[in-house]
């Protein structure tokens, strides 16, 4: 998120789509509602109506996956109509850019597509620079090559009749929520959006947020309370998980993982640190170098960072199709791995394509299990269809203790790290996760000490002091992540002893005499004492008015709670929404939220993360396109697109195995995957909890009465879900929350289920809907295609 | 006599109680919750939060002091300015994770081929692991990739997890897999 | 007297059951056994082990509008309880009212009762009766959390405003309100049953449209509280049992 939960009563217009908070992140409501109490228009757009849409004033039903045409019907709504924000489209995005000659787009394909490799050459989509190597900008946005022109004759296409044919969405119910939203562009309104995984998991996830990010910068809604562009976040620490650099593209705090072709530190730095002409561009990546030193030493304490920077394994490429989850188990199934950890995580049941998941596990010699409960994962030798005598797979599995027994931090959604204190003991043989991962690193080094073996200095040199008394000590590490000096320095005219927390990021350096596990989290530990346990609830007047509590726990970056705030005030530090102000100007200082940047008024861009400083609506950095464009699903219910002849994502992450089904007669519906309140993604956590498995007992499978009638199923029957992947139970729930699209002129059904179930507990309660879902993904991230997929349902 | 009463002794077909107990000193002992109440005065009071979505609702966490030293109550801290004390169903369920007969309460293990579970010792399977870990990592380890580049990295082993640890053991435990060269880190973050 | 009261807003309920699973965490109740059987409600009653439930129902209008409507049912702790009434005719020490709050309290000498329906007690069909011990069982205010200053579990987990508590007066004052809001998005917004229950409702529709047994049947001249009736209501003393 970058704004934060409070935050949402602060919106005039909160756009729910590709999410359910209601269900699924319910406590939210607690803020929707009082926007709603203050007079905010709440819209829901989604294929189903959910206990979120009975809350919302406008509901627009779209089918699943059509989500970047509709978003397309809003941009060209906001351009045609004249709506956006004009100062700030002109002083605070990209809109005045000129775009290079080399970038075209024709019928669904940039410049740049081999057709060979399946990938753009992006190097066709760069902006045209002035002799100084600042982008050149058209003031007064007629340039036919300015970004605001590209993007008018991008979605010159994006027209009711097309979105309407495509969604399956009446004209009358997209301008209804088309004309709410664009209301927000007025300086003083703020609009909102609050998404989930029913953005992210599809291929084109990265592009269906771009597409929101275009609307926002258009109508003045980042930086602003009651605005920004906010991922509610499926688990209670994956923000802090991803912050900490848990995927192979990226070492804690986004530093990008190093690839082969940058052997040294130095070429690293090189190639990865942005550099900018602009003296008004903050270009906070420039401090790159500061922040991977720091991390390098926090990691090898006793190394100098170049040194340490060999230890660290090198990638042959960042790209999606290389190292992501689905090409992980596709590597599995090729019987590329020996040993395996599913730590905390239950994937025969979470990732796509269960079946495939499942049979991949019996090609290890080992797994490790981790976990509370028994799971799928764990005993996948004794699941449906498995012979043990026949699996060779040797499965550890470990018991861990649930979260209130025991003490560290976790970051919600907005940012926000809160501590966590122990309760009860950790029950019976139980151990945190920390201890365990401590006393297995212990083992690991012992046998390196004792015997050597293949490049053993990472592991033997690795800065192991992470324990008190013998056992994992959180206070030490979440202190190591903030970060201290690693000898004694003095800067200006303050010295600074050897083991003193560093107090923020600013004061991190790149020649190993400082040390942060991740910088963004510097600041967070520092001579004040841990923030994160903070619980003072006072604020100043004007923080009050918002919501702000920056006294409560601690945010990263820098306790900032408003991300891109400088957008939030014009070039005079006055903010836009007087009522809601996030910063201002006031007697030659800011006052209120931390401002990004610093500097006067009007002398920073406000977009701080980009090199040039300005919110992108044309982004040429994904590996996709650097405008949203609509595609299709890979598996869909339609041969053509309305509008071009590329039917799907020309660089979606495919496997050569996978088929899918198109328009095809044997999968005629359209499925998707969704949560309930009561459960919590693969169910393990909430099926063996007994009054979460007394609400929500068993799978079930929701269908239309139109669907019911077609297929002969009655209310409460058990139907038979399958795909081109596999089949399922599941119980079927008729209701009239669901109900058929018109698709470009043919009626297309829609059904759905939870992902919530398996195998192992409860015996009557079904199996995973991922067994359903396809192995394909996005090509920027490799996320599933979850979402969007196509099936047949039959009474059982 | 209101209407409700009126209405329904009419319905319900039987004789008015002529009168009204006044609470003349009966114990309340039906409330299995009073007992718990009494529980809460002799336990230890921690702040949590919770574990499921990501909103970060605050918990207070009730623990007994004596006996079992097992929770007794969890609920919503009706100071954290989130959720002021609100939960939703699967916050409100906490404490029903904890203390809950399904948990494994101690290592298991699966040999090759086999069909059950056995249960070791921390000790003996801490130890296992770190042998595979190491003999896979000696066979499978990659110095040079096919360009002669230096990589470092260990093909032989893969981890998905986890979301469900905190920041700081989400930390050491990226820090040991670099260390141990994996580069097929992912978890829930990807899915 | 006055007393406590409950205000619970359907206009703000979404369903959550955060209420629902309060309740039986704080009584630590056992979970039922249940299927799904075509719907999200579950359990499909209250029981002797669930006080709380969050009742579910799906309406179509004719012109295509849709209602999925939600209701967290429980005890309306009468302020002439009618079940005390009954109870009193076996046991006087079966249903007991507390002074302090007007909660109305089963004790274990409701097997007394052992031969009644729940209908033959209560109007609004809330009190179940162990099959085993004969006891009868249902809401009981959480009166030892509100005698030590707490809110009931199922109105302190309450995220959206929907499920209130405090004292009547206040209650009533919320309820009046929030009525008033109401109707500018529903116009024939209701309370239902204000004056005889410690338990009132606000409708967005009519009552009967969220669950049958929502307001007790007090015979087709009552009619449904206009704002008028309400005002009269407040300003007027509480009448003593």
């Amino acid at each position: 998120m970058t704004n934060h939960w409070i935050d949402l009563k602060n919106s005039d217009c909160i756009l729910m789509m590709g999410s359910n908070p209601a269900e699924n992140h319910p406590i939210s409501f607690k803020w929707v509602m009082r926007a709603k109490e203050a007079g905010a228009t709440l819209i829901h757009v989604d294929p189903r109506f959910t206990r979120t849409t009975t809350k919302c004033d406008i509901f627009t039903r779209i089918r699943s996956g059509s989500d970047i045409a509709v978003l397309g019907g809003l941009i060209k709504y906001i351009l045609d109509n004249d709506l956006y924000f004009k100062d700030y489209v002109l002083n605070y995005t990209n809109a005045a850019f000129i775009v290079g000659k080399d970038y075209t787009f024709k019928d669904g394909l940039f410049a740049g597509f081999d057709e060979k490799a399946l990938s753009y050459d992006r190097s066709k989509w760069a902006f045209e620079l002035d002799e100084n190597g600042v982008p050149k900008r058209d003031l007064t946005l007629k340039d036919p090559r300015c970004v605001m022109q590209v993007m008018k004759q991008h979605y010159d296409r994006y027209t009711l009749d097309n979105v309407s044919r495509i969604a399956g969405t009446p004209k009358e119910d997209l301008v209804k929520f088309y004309k709410a939203y664009a209301a927000t562009g007025k300086p003083d309104k703020a609009g909102t959006i609050m998404y989930a995984m029913g953005w992210t998991q599809h291929s084109v996830g990265v592009q269906n947020i771009r597409a929101m990010c275009l609307v926002q910068l258009l109508l003045g809604n980042m930086g602003v309370a009651g605005g920004g562009v906010n991922a509610l976040r499926g688990e209670s620490n994956v923000q802090g998980s991803t912050d900490q650099g848990l995927l192979y593209h990226i070492l804690p705090g986004y530093i990008g993982t190093p690839e082969a072709k940058w052997q040294t530190l130095e070429e690293y730095n090189k190639a990865n640190t942005p550099v900018t002409k602009d003296p008004m561009s903050v270009n906070w990546w420039q401090n790159r170098p500061k922040y991977f030193a720091s991390l390098l030493k926090s990691m090898w304490l006793d190394d100098e960072p170049a040194t340490a920077y060999s230890f660290l394994p090198k990638l042959e490429s960042s790209s999606a199709a290389k190292y992501s989850w689905l090409v992980l188990f596709d590597e599995m199934l090729k019987g590329s791995f020996k040993g395996f950890f599913a730590w905390g995580m239950n994937p025969a049941c979470s990732g796509a394509n269960a079946e495939k998941t499942r049979e991949a596990l019996s090609k290890l010699d080992w797994m490790v299990n981790v976990n509370i409960f028994e799971n799928e994962t764990g005993s996948f030798w004794k699941g449906p269809g498995m012979d043990p005598a026949q699996i060779k797979t040797e499965v550890f599995f470990l018991p861990c203790a649930v979260s209130i027994e025991k003490e560290g931090s976790i970051t919600n959604s907005g940012r926000l790290m809160q501590w966590r204190y122990a309760g009860p003991k950790p029950l019976g043989d139980t151990k945190p996760d920390g201890d365990i991962i401590y006393e297995l690193m212990n083992a690991i080094r012992g046998l390196y000490k004792e015997y050597g073996g293949a490049y053993p200095d990472p592991i033997l040199k690795l800065n192991w002091d992470i324990a008190s008394d013998h056992a994992f000590d959180p206070h030490k590490v979440a202190k190591l992540i903030n970060g201290f000096y690693t000898k004694d320095v003095t800067i200006g005219d303050k010295t600074y002893k050897k083991g003193d927390q560093v107090a923020a990021f600013p004061a991190l350096q790149a020649d190993g005499s400082t040390c942060s596990g991740n910088w963004v989290y510097c600041g967070s530990y520092t001579a004040d004492g841990n923030k994160a346990a903070k619980r003072d609830k006072t604020q100043t007047e004007m923080q009050e008015r918002i919501g702000l509590y920056p006294n409560w726990a601690w945010a990263w970056p820098v306790n900032r709670r408003i991300i891109y705030n400088r957008a939030s005030v014009d070039k005079t530090g006055k903010p836009f929404a007087p009522e809601k102000p996030v910063i201002a100007w006031e007697g030659g200082k800011w006052v209120g939220d931390v401002v990004d940047g610093g500097g006067d008024p009007g002398a920073k861009h406000p977009f701080i993360m980009t090199k040039d400083g300005f919110g992108q609506l044309f982004g040429p950095g994904r590996v996709d396109g650097p405008l949203p464009e609509y595609y299709e699903p890979l598996e869909c219910p339609v041969d053509k697109h309305p509008f071009s002849s590329r039917l799907h994502n020309p660089t979606a992450l495919q496997f050569a195995a996978e088929q899918k089904a198109v328009c095809d007669p044997r999968y005629p519906f359209v499925g998707t995957t969704y949560r309930v309140t009561e459960h919590w993604q693969t169910g393990l956590m909430t099926r063996n909890t007994p009054w979460l498995i007394e609400a929500e007992p068993q799978i079930f499978c929701e269908l239309s009465p139109d669907l019911a009638k077609v297929r002969g199923i009655g209310n409460g029957d058990k139907v038979i879900v399958e795909s081109q992947r596999g089949k399922i139970w599941a119980m079927a729930i008729v209701t009239p929350r669901i109900k058929p699209f018109t698709v470009m002129g043919q009626l297309v059904h829609q059904v759905g289920l939870p992902w919530h179930y398996g195998w192992s507990f409860p015996k009557d309660g079904g199996d995973s809907a991922n067994i359903l879902t396809p192995a394909v993904g996005d090509p920027n991230t490799g996320i599933p295609e979850t979402k969007a997929f196509m099936v047949n349902v039959t009474k059982a | 006599m209101n209407v409700l009463r009126r209405q329904f002794l009419k319905l319900a077909g039987v004789a008015a109680a002529a009168t009204a107990f006044g609470g003349l000193g009966f114990d309340l002992k039906p409330t299995t919750a009073h007992a718990q109440l009494l529980k809460l005065s002799w336990a230890k009071q921690t702040t949590s939060v919770c574990c499921y979505c990501s909103v970060g609702c605050g918990l207070l966490v009730h623990t007994a002091k004596e006996g079992s030293g097992r929770a007794i109550n969890v609920e919503g801290d009706p100071d954290h300015p989130i959720n002021e004390g609100s939960l939703c169903a699967k916050g409100a369920s906490i404490w029903q994770l904890g203390e809950n007969d399904k948990r494994v309460l101690t290592p298991m293990y699966r040999a090759a081929y086999s069909d059950k579970w056995e249960p070791k010792s921390w000790e003996w399977m801490l130890e296992t692991i770190a042998k595979r870990v190491k003999d896979v990592r000696d066979q499978t380890f990659e110095t040079k990739n096919a360009k002669g580049q230096i990589v470092n990295r260990t093909m032989g082993l893969a981890s998905v997890g986890s979301a469900a640890l905190d920041n700081e053991e989400c930390w050491i435990y990226q820090s040991m897999l670099r260390a141990l060269g994996l580069v097929f880190i992912e978890h829930q973050a990807r899915i | 007297m006055s007393g406590k009261t409950f205000f619970i807003d359907l206009t703000k309920c979404t369903a959550c059951r955060g209420c629902q699973v309060a309740c039986k965490q704080w009584h630590k109740l056992p979970a039922e056994a249940t299927k799904q059987l075509g719907t999200h409600q579950n359990p499909q009653d209250l029981s002797f082990t669930t006080y709380k439930l969050v009742r579910f129902k799906e309406i179509e209008d004719k012109g295509g509008g849709l209602r999925w409507l939600f209701f967290p049912e429980q005890c309306r702790h009468c302020v002439e309880p009618p079940c005390k009434a009954v109870a009193d005719g076996y046991d006087e020490r079966a249903i007991i009212r507390d002074e302090l709050t007007g909660a109305v309290i089963y004790t274990e000498f409701t097997k007394a009762l052992k031969d009644l329906e729940p209908t033959e007690l209560c109007p609004f069909n809330i009190p179940r009766k162990d099959s085993v011990s004969g006891i009868w069982g249902k809401c009981d205010m959480c009166l030892d959390r509100v005698h030590n200053g707490l809110k009931p579990a199922c109105v302190q987990s309450c995220p959206t405003g929907a499920m209130n508590f405090g004292e009547r007066d206040d209650m009533l004052a919320l309820a009046e309100k929030s009525l008033e809001a109401a109707k500018k998005r529903f116009p024939k917004a209701e309370m239902a049953n204000v004056d005889d229950v410690r338990v009132v409702v606000l409708c967005a529709y009519p009552p009967a449209d969220y669950y049958e047994f929502l307001m007790a049947d007090a015979g087709p001249n009552v009619a449904p509280m206009t704002r008028k009736a309400m005002l009269a209501m407040l300003t007027r003393p509480f009448r003593q049992s």
